[in-house]
This record gives structure tokens, sequence and C-alpha cells, in this order.
């Protein structure tokens, strides 16, 4: 997995690529949530679009996150999920959970919305 | 005739990628529809995480074996780790709630029988576990 993160409008965009399976995935994802918590930006929007795939270790991390910010009162959001991601989300009813969005601006203004 | 594809890979997590590419090759050389070839391309990936991180403890001198059987009707994959196994038959009665959020992990054999039409676990002796995903064939 590799990630880059940016701020706009108080909430943060987490861009992942490559991999999303467990492993050291699990320990740089929650390094990146608690380093978020740290500088008190609790809303995130996770873009998933540069993902090639995710097994559910890496959907483990995602709920991990979310119940994460949750319990600080924030949230996490998806974005740009691909087909492949969307059925894994729809399977296991985590579709339920996430909010999501193809679009980032709609995404950061949803927080706004709350 | 069936056809078998064998591979055999160190327990690395970078290799589940490779088995990503190599169950989309041979679903676009079966001609399966975007949909079924994801299906068994996630299922498989699934049971590989298993059989890496918790047949062979993420141990990277234990290989995962994967046996890809090719039929005009079906496709069924076996992939065999080097574990003592898990009461897989008490673990089917009892699959836990896959949204519940409380729990991180333990969504991988939900999906697995969701994605599939068959999945099947057995303990071979001196071997280790052995888990059989198959699914029947619809051309697009």
């Amino acid at each position: 997995m590799k990630y880059r993160t940016r701020e706009k409008g108080g909430v943060a965009i987490i861009e992942l690529s490559g991999k999303l399976m467990g492993g050291e995935d699990s320990s740089i994802f929650r390094g990146l949530i608690y380093d978020l918590l740290e500088k008190k930006i609790k809303n995130v929007v996770v873009d998933l679009g540069g993902l090639s795939w995710i097994n559910s270790a890496g959907m483990g991390i995602l709920i991990s996150g979310y119940t994460t910010m949750r319990k600080h009162q924030g949230d996490l959001k998806l974005l740009n999920v691909s087909n492949k991601i969307k059925s894994l989300l729809y399977v296991t009813k985590l579709n339920l959970i996430f909010e999501s969005f193809d679009n980032e601006k709609e995404a950061v203004l949803s927080y706004s919305r709350n | 005739m069936p056809e078998y594809i064998t591979i055999e890979f160190p327990s690395r997590h970078k290799y589940l990628n490779m088995i990503d590419i190599v169950c989309g090759e041979i679903a676009e050389d079966m001609g399966l529809k975007l949909e079924i070839a994801n299906e068994i391309a996630i299922s498989v990936i699934e049971a590989c995480t298993n059989a890496l991180e918790h047949g062979n403890k993420s141990s990277p001198e234990k290989n995962i074996r994967m046996v890809i059987k090719r039929d005009p009707d079906k496709i069924s994959i076996e992939v065999y780790d080097w574990g003592k196994g898990f009461d897989y038959k008490e673990y089917l009665q009892h699959i836990p709630d896959p949204s519940d959020i409380q729990k991180v992990r333990g969504r991988g054999i939900f999906i697995m029988k969701e994605m599939m039409d068959d999945i099947s676990f057995e303990l071979v002796k001196d071997r280790g576990m052995k888990v059989t995903l198959e699914k029947n064939l619809i051309k697009s």
C-alpha cells in the first residue's frame, strides 16, 4: 500500500494506492489515523481509486479506522470505490456502514452537512 | 479433459498480487464475465491470505500451494498450507456477522462462501489444511 494525505476544508483526504491487505499496511494506516487525531482532525475521506485490490484484512483496516474516528466523534468515508471493492462491501453488508462517494467535493461537503 | 495449473509460493503478502493476476489471466482466457472473474479472484486471495496468515503463520519458508483445475463448466481451486487446521465444522455453523464492525477480522470464509458455489475444508495428514473452492461457470 502507498498513501498520500492532504487536507481540504478541515477534512483529511487519504489517497491509497497499490494493494490494501493487512500485514504492515495495518500499522501504517493506524499510524496515519492517530497522526490525524493528534492534529485534531476527526473527519476523513479515504480515496480508494488507486487501489488495485483489497482483501478482507484490508477491509478490517478500514473498519478499524472507521471505529477509531467514530469513537472520537468523527467519521471515515470512502471515495472512488471500484466495482471489485463494492462487491466486497455489498457481500459483507459493510456498504451499510461506510458512506461512499464518487466525487471528492461531495465527500468533503458531506461533513459540513452533518 | 481438465487442465491443471499448479503454483507454489512463499508465505509473503507481496505474492498475493501474483495470484490476482493469474486468476485474471485464466478468467480472461476462459471468457468469463468480469463479475464472475472478480468473485473467483477475491475468493482465491482470501483463501491464500488465510493459508499465509493462519496456516503458515506468515513464515516465508513455508510455501502455499495452489492447484487450479479448469473444466469446461467449472473451475476449482485447491489451496494448501502447512498449518494445524481448525475446527471448520464448528466455524461454519457459527460464522460471525460480517457487518459487525466490532470485529476487525474474520470475514474471509464468509466472503468465499458467498462468492463461490462450493467451499470445503480438509485437514491433509502430514501436510496441513486444504481449502477447495468451486465455481460453476457462465460464459459471457
